[in-house]
């Protein structure tokens, strides 16, 4: 395992490497920030002496070589915009990330679970339809239309809870309700299909003929060994979280770290760019690290 | 009475929800964007100077819509002749740090916009292209000289916000100290951003005691904010969502959308061309369907409560046929008509931009343009709006201009003087008016800037004037406040009062 885990690392930090090489160029030839920052009547004086300020009149290798030496020391630079340590913008919006993720994938999983498991118990029936029907129109609905619908209803509408922003546990309800929708709807239908292929295996047939009550039957022999593609959905999931729910942070007023990166993108704000990359691919790297863990803990035929 | 969990779920809720309920005296402006930085240097910017300016940071002077210009931090200026003017220091004014406001304060805030360790917008924006120097007289006399003589310069001084010379000259400040009735509280980042009440603030006490600056990138949302209670101001609303006539406030907006052309590339060098691409707007259509009513038709770039804005001018009129024969002329000229013509629009300039580049793009194809739309972000779009031009024109490039400064000199150098970053004129007589108008002081000057926007439109023909926008800006009912062309730039707490 720990060879494993060193070889994961290493593969890790040389993708993280070519990432940060890559960003920084592409994110160069995006234009000059010096146009962006400054109000369109800037003389050119004001221009030049916004670039030199920034470093910007260096040749891009120079810049390159600048930034890689302040990198080893964990310095990300300034944000010129936010004016500003870069890592200290993008820790900031990571975490509330982090947060909504966690909370989010959590219920998404033990929900989806359940209910995909208990559809594929009775492929047909009642429940199975209902669940199908909605987990279908879940996992297709648009976050944006979703989001704003939801604020309508229960914000202005009913008053239930706030339309956005932070601040109290009522305002996580409607982002994370809408954040929920759309992968809950795809698991529910990845864990009924692992499920049904589980339920009619020969070890379940084998359970049941010895007398095993369903749940022991669903919930311990066929759902740990139908819990592999799921646990690679979730993972694919979640990390898209990690990189930012951007619709979501944007409609409802959330300081995350996905609207955070684009709003630098566009704003050529390149050191919280790179900054919010570094962080965001290094967080995917452990979680798809951890990942594999836990399909060595599920299936004790993966041996690393 | 035995506990139920709806009943413990419905009193969580309600005190949880009464805890956001608005205080009397406070109010929550909700803000299109996060603020990058509270820098009062860079309160040009409108998200920032909607929360410092004049809240926390004063200027010397202040630009009143429909009073011109008035006292702020200085109760009078003269002129001294030779590009000096002598501001008088309003006396007993404090910094919110205790520190009194003197005329080393003054010198010490102008100098701070040229610093070499930052940019600051405001003096990028209003102070480039002459050299300002400074003579403190006495603690509450300074002299300001400007080379070359601006004789606009009090009015420059309404965009100087004035710190405490004790600020950090080094980088920008977090924690801005003003003159204004209101302290800077806190900023915490990707949240909120709090202002309360001073008690001894120089002027009159405001009756807003304090507050709060939110932030939603969406317009709906923003909306629904002071549609459920929890915001009080919501500017810049889109068309769509101001839906109700009883919050809704439409206003002039002082942006106006024009389209600028290259006068120095065929087939746009040719004024007949130029005629043409005017002729072929059908400007009213657009009015009421994607772009809000009361939007008005424009013939200059400033908006018309602009200093010098000529109002003996008349939108072209949409005259299709007019276009094509004048096309037809200028091709029998030898004028190379059919070559392309690609139509620079910026995405998310303004709600239904998109729309309107289709729309103007189809009817110039109609007059029998050669023509086509290209849509950019807004870095791209800067290639082709800013100079030097991109290559493989002549291109149109689409654009709306701001100018809430009252007059015409924050645009008209830099839109139609040769040397203007984003002029596509070069004309030496229209160097030669915008030269004597802006040195022109009172009627005079007044006569100049209408002689000037009457040139650019008729004779030039420089560019494809528009319209001039109104924005909308939805206000909690139980305020007493109605937004003005200023809202754009600022929103001043003190004139915000509760029914």
């Amino acid at each position: 395992m720990k060879t494993f885990l060193g070889k994961r690392a290493i593969s890790s930090a040389i993708s993280l490497v070519g990432l940060i090489v890559l960003v920084f160029f592409l994110s160069r030839l995006t234009g000059d920030p010096a146009n962006l920052y400054l109000p369109v009547d800037a003389s050119l004086e004001s221009r030049e002496r916004f670039r030199e300020i920034n470093g910007l009149n260096d040749p891009l290798i120079l810049q390159f070589f600048r930034y890689v030496g302040d990198l080893v020391q964990f310095d990300f630079g300034m944000s010129v915009r936010r004016s500003e340590p870069a890592l200290d913008a993008v820790l900031r919006a990571f975490v509330w990330t982090l947060e909504l993720a966690a909370i989010t994938m959590t219920l998404v999983a033990v929900l989806a679970i359940v209910v995909g498991s208990l559809a594929a118990f009775r492929v047909g029936g009642v429940f199975d339809r209902i669940a199908t029907f909605f987990s279908l129109i879940g996992a297709s609905a648009p976050d944006f239309w979703i989001a704003i619908v939801a604020i309508v209803i229960f914000s202005v509408g009913l008053g239930w809870v706030p339309t956005s922003g932070t601040g109290t546990v009522w305002h996580w309800i409607l982002p994370i309700a809408v954040l929920f929708i759309r992968p809950f709807g795809l698991i529910v239908q990845v864990v009924r299909g692992s499920m049904i292929t589980a339920l009619s295996s020969a070890y379940v047939k084998t359970a049941r003929a010895k007398g095993v009550k369903n749940r022991p039957i669903i919930f311990v022999h066929a759902l740990r060994n139908a819990m592999l593609p799921v646990v690679t959905v979730i993972g694919d999931q979640a990390a898209a979280l990690l990189n930012g729910a951007v619709v979501v942070e944007t409609i409802f007023g959330f300081p995350g770290v996905g609207k955070l990166m684009i709003d630098s993108i566009l704003q050529r704000d390149f050191a919280v760019v790179m900054a919010a990359i570094f962080v965001t691919a290094v967080a995917i790297f452990v979680m798809n690290i951890l990942i594999d863990i836990l399909y060595a803990v599920l299936d004790p035929r993966i041996r690393y | 009475m035995p506990l139920k969990p709806g009943r413990i779920f419905a009193t969580v809720l309600a005190t949880s929800l009464a805890g956001q309920a608005l205080a009397q005296e406070s109010v929550t402006v909700v803000l299109s964007e996060e603020l990058e930085n509270v820098e009062p240097c860079m309160a040009s910017k409108s998200n920032i100077g909607r929360v410092i300016l004049q809240n926390v940071s004063e200027t010397l002077t202040e630009l009143v819509p429909g009073s011109g210009l008035q006292p702020r931090l200085a109760t009078s200026w003269e002129d001294m002749g030779g590009g000096t003017w002598r501001f008088h220091l309003r006396e007993g004014v404090s910094f919110s740090d205790g520190t009194a406001l003197d005329a080393a304060d003054v010198v010490f805030s102008l100098e701070r916009n040229k610093s070499d360790k930052f940019v600051c917008e405001i003096g990028a924006k209003y102070y480039g292209g002459f050299d300002l120097s400074t003579n403190v007289v006495d603690d509450v006399t300074v002299e300001i000289t400007s080379d070359p003589a601006q004789p606009i310069l009090p009015l420059l001084m309404s965009t100087l916000t004035v710190l405490p010379s004790e600020t950090d000259t080094e980088a920008f400040v977090d924690q801005p100290i003003g003159t204004g009735p209101y302290t800077f509280d806190e900023y915490a980042r990707g949240q909120h951003i709090k202002l309360s009440l001073r008690d001894d603030y120089w002027g009159e006490t405001p009756t807003v005691a304090s507050a709060t600056y939110v932030f939603r990138s969406e317009s709906a949302v923003r909306a629904a904010m002071v549609a459920a209670g929890e915001a009080d101001i919501a500017p810049n609303i889109a068309l769509q969502d101001a839906t109700d006539p009883a919050t809704d406030y439409s206003y002039p907006n002082s942006e106006t959308v024009y389209m600028r052309v290259d006068n120095t590339a065929a087939p746009t060098d040719d004024v007949r061309v130029r005629q043409a691409l005017n002729y072929a707007i059908d400007k009213e259509a657009f009015v009421g369907t994607i772009l809000a009513n009361g939007t008005l038709l424009s013939t200059g770039m400033t908006p018309p409560s602009t200093i010098g804005y000529n109002h003996d001018l008349a939108p072209y009129p949409y005259d299709p046929g007019k276009a094509r024969s004048l096309l037809e002329e200028a091709a029998a000229d030898g004028v190379p008509v059919d070559r392309e013509l690609i139509v620079i629009g910026r995405l998310e300039q303004w709600a239904n931009v998109t729309e309107t580049m289709e729309a103007l793009t189809a009817m110039w194809q109609e007059a029998g343009f050669n023509i086509n739309l290209q849509m950019v972000e807004t870095a791209e779009w800067y290639e082709y709006y800013n100079k030097p031009f991109a290559e493989g024109g002549p291109y149109i490039v689409g654009s709306m201009h701001d100018n809430a400064n009252g007059d015409p000199v924050f645009s008209m150098f830099f839109k139609y003087a040769s040397g203007g970053t984003q002029s596509g004129v070069s004309d030496p007589v229209l160097d030669d008016m915008i030269a004597a108008a802006t040195a022109a002081t009172g009627d005079e000057r007044k006569k100049l800037w209408e002689d000037t926007f009457a040139y650019v439109f008729n004779d030039v023909v420089a560019d494809v004037f528009l319209w001039h926008m109104v924005g909308f800006t939805r206000v909690n009912e139980r305020l007493d406040f109605e937004p003005t062309i200023k809202t754009n730039s600022e929103l001043q707490l003190a004139q915000i009062g509760f029914k």
